[in-house]
C-alpha cells in the first residue's frame, strides 16, 4: 500500500499507482489520476472508453476485453493507443479506478 | 512479524535435499567473492546498494543452506556465516529474490567462475513458494491461470469473438477471404499460441501473426482451450505448477495432432516451455516445438514470405528478452529477419547475449509492491535507446514491450514498441 498525492488530494494506491478502494472512484479521481499521467484534460473519447471500463468491471468484477471497448464505443484500436499511452491496462483501466489487471500488463 | 511454522521452514528446506543431480550442491558451495558481478546487475548499477550485489543475493540461499546442511553450520554458524531460516530471513530472501532480480542472467554470464547465479536465485525463490510467501500478485497470476485456463481469466466466448474481430479486420485489410484465424482445427502443421494480453487489450499481434501465416501459406490453428504461452510458476520456481501449466499445451498438442507448436513473442514463456518443459514433465518433447522468431526467420530464408525495404523509413532498433536471447540462444534469428527490410537498423550498447534486461522480467510487472525501483533500474535501457537514436523499438517478447510502453512514457523517449510480428506484417509483400 502507496499513496500519491495529485493537486493537493492524496489517494490510497497499490504499487503501481492503481486505486486501492476501487468503490471510492469518481469523476475527479478520473481526471487528476489522468493528469498525473500527462493527459492534460479527458476528451468525450475519453470519458467514453472510461466509463464502458467502470461498467464492465461494476458488472463482471473484471476489465472489458478491448474488442467490447472498440465496439462499445466506435473508438478504433490503433487510436484507443494514442488515447491513453500507457495502454488500455496501466492508462485507462488506472484512470478508471480498476485494480491492476494480472498478467504481463 | 508472524513466526514461520515447523512445517514451513522444512518444506523451504526441501530444495536442498530433493536433488536428482549435485548441480544445485556445487553452485552453492562455489563463490569466490570477486565482486565482479556486481557491476552486471542492474539493481547494483543504478542503486550502489550492496545487498543488490548478484553475489550478496546467492549468498543469502547459500548461508541458510550451510546452517542446515554442513557440519560447521551447524555446530558454529557465525563462524561460517550460517543463517537460520526464520522470519527475518525470509522476509529479506523475498526483498532480494523477488523484489531485486529480473532473473535476467546477466550475472550469471559475467560470473568469473561460472556460478549459476540465476539458478541459485530461483532455488530461493522456490524455497518461499514451498513456504507460502511469494508477493501476492505474482501468485494470483499463477492463480488465475491455474483455475481459468489462461493467466488474465479470459472466458472462452470473449476469446473467440476476439479472434474473429481480428480475423474480419484482417480479411478487410488484405481483402481476401483466404486471410483467416481458424480455430481448433486438427491436423494442421502449426498450433500457434499468445500470451493472453494479446486477446485481452493488444490483439493487433495476432492479426500481424496470422498475416505472415496467411502470406507464407502455412496450415495453423489457434486453440481455445488452451493457449497461453506464459507460465507464471517458472518465476516462483514451483516445480509442480510450471508442470501443470505447460503440460496443457502438451496435451493440446495431443488432442489437436498438430505437427509443431509455435511459441508467441514470449521470452519467459519461451524459456518455461521449450528449455524447461521436457525438464517439468521428465519425458522428451512428442512434437517440434519453435519460437515464432525462429518461425519468421525460416519463412524469410526459404522464400516464402517476402518484404519491402522501403516500407519502415524510421529508424529501428531491437531490445534482446533475456530469456529469449542470453538464456535461450535466439540471438541472429531477430537481426536476420530486420537487416532484410530495415534501412535503418541500429543497434543498442550492449546488445545481444550481454543486453541489459527492460527491467520487467522475473515477474517485476506483476509485483505492484517493487513498481518503483522497477522504473528506476529502467532508466539503463531508457538511456541506451535514446544512444541509439531510434523511433521505433522491436523486442519479441509481449512482457518487455508493456515495460517499454512505461519506460517511453515515464522517460519521455518518444518511442513507438512494437513485436517483431508486428514491424513484419507492416511490410510484407503480399502476391
Amino acid at each position: 500500500m502507496a499513496n500519491i498525492e495529485i493537486e493537493g488530494k492524496i489517494f490510497d494506491v497499490d504499487g503501481d499507482g492503481f486505486l486501492s478502494a476501487p468503490e471510492t472512484w469518481n469523476e475527479e479521481v478520473a481526471s487528476l489520476f489522468a493528469r498525473y499521467d500527462g493527459i492534460p484534460e479527458l476528451s468525450d473519447k475519453h470519458w467514453a472508453i472510461v466509463r464502458i471500463i467502470r461498467r464492465n468491471f461494476i458488472e463482471k468484477g473484471m476489465a472489458p476485453m478491448i474488442r467490447t471497448i472498440c465496439q462499445e464505443t466506435g473508438i478504433k484500436l490503433r487510436e484507443i493507443y494514442e488515447l491513453f499511452p500507457l495502454g488500455p491496462a496501466r492508462g485507462a483501466c488506472r484512470v478508471a479506478g480498476l485494480p491492476k489487471p494480472d498478467g504481463c500488463v | 512479524m508472524e513466526k514461520l511454522s515447523e512445517i514451513q521452514i522444512r518444506q523451504g528446506l526441501s530444495v536442498f535435499t530433493n536433488l536428482t543431480d549435485n548441480k544445485l550442491l556445487t553452485h552453492l558451495n562455489s563463490c569466490v567473492h570477486c565482486g565482479l558481478c556486481a557491476e552486471s546487475c542492474l539493481y547494483f548499477l543504478k542503486t550502489r546498494d550492496d545487498r543488490f550485489t548478484p553475489a550478496h543475493k546467492a549468498d543469502i540461499v547459500s548461508s541458510v543452506y550451510r546452517r542446515y546442511n554442513t557440519v560447521t553450520g551447524r555446530l558454529f554458524p557465525k563462524l561460517v556465516n550460517a543463517r537460520e531460516m526464520n522470519m527475518d530471513t525470509a522476509s529479506e530472501m523475498v526483498d532480494l529474490l523477488f523484489g531485486a532480480c529480473t532473473m535476467c542472467g546477466r550475472c550469471t554470464m559475467h560470473c568469473s567462475i561460472g556460478v549459476d547465479i540465476g539458478f541459485l536465485v530461483k532455488t530461493g525463490r522456490s524455497m518461499l513458494s514451498n513456504m507460502g510467501l511469494v508477493p501476492a500478485t505474482l501468485q494470483s497470476t499463477i492463480k488465475a491461470a491455474l483455475e481459468s485456463g489462461n493467466n488474465m481469466s479470459i472466458p472462452v466466448d470473449e476469446l473467440t469473438s476476439t479472434l474473429q474481430w481480428m480475423e474480419e479486420e484482417l480479411t478487410d485489410e488484405v481483402n481476401n477471404p483466404e486471410a483467416r484465424i481458424p480455430v481448433n482445427e486438427p491436423g494442421k502443421n502449426i498450433l500457434y499460441t499468445l500470451n493472453p494480453r494479446e486477446p485481452k487489450f493488444f490483439p493487433l499481434s495476432i492479426s500481424a501473426m496470422a498475416k505472415i501465416f496467411f502470406a507464407a501459406r502455412e496450415s495453423w490453428t489457434l486453440s481455445t482451450r488452451m493457449y497461453d504461452v506464459t507460465n507464471y510458476a517458472y518465476f516462483t520456481g514451483n516445480p509442480g505448477e510450471s508442470k501443470l501449466i505447460a503440460a496443457r499445451l502438451w496435451q493440446e498438442m495431443d488432442t489437436l495432432k498438430a505437427g509443431k507448436l509455435v511459441l508467441a513473442e514470449c521470452g519467459h514463456g519461451s524459456r518455461a516451455l521449450r528449455w524447461e518443459s521436457p525438464n517439468y514433465m521428465k519425458a522428451h518433447f512428442p512434437f517440434k516445438v519453435e519460437t515464432s522468431v525462429e518461425t519468421i526467420a525460416r519463412y524469410l530464408h526459404q522464400g516464402r514470405i517476402r518484404l519491402d525495404p522501403e516500407k519502415i523509413r524510421k529508424t529501428v532498433t531491437l531490445h534482446d528478452p533475456c530469456n529469449l536471447v542470453r538464456n535461450g540462444g535466439i540471438i541472429n534469428e531477430q537481426r536476420y529477419i530486420l537487416k532484410r527490410f530495415i534501412a535503418s537498423f541500429v543497434e543498442m550498447t550492449p546488445n545481444g547475449a550481454d543486453n541489459f534486461c527492460c527491467g520487467g522480467g522475473g515477474g517485476q510487472l506483476a509485483m505492484s509492491e517493487y513498481n518503483d525501483r522497477r522504473m528506476k533500474i529502467a532508466e539503463i535501457k531508457a538511456d541506451q535507446i535514446r544512444k541509439t537514436g531510434a523511433r521505433i523499438v522491436v523486442t519479441p517478447c509481449h512482457n518487455c514491450v508493456d515495460q517499454l510502453t512505461q519506460i517511453n512514457v515515464t522517460y519521455k523517449l518518444g518511442i513507438q514498441v512494437k513485436t517483431l510480428a508486428e514491424i513484419v506484417a507492416d511490410a510484407l509483400i503480399l502476391e
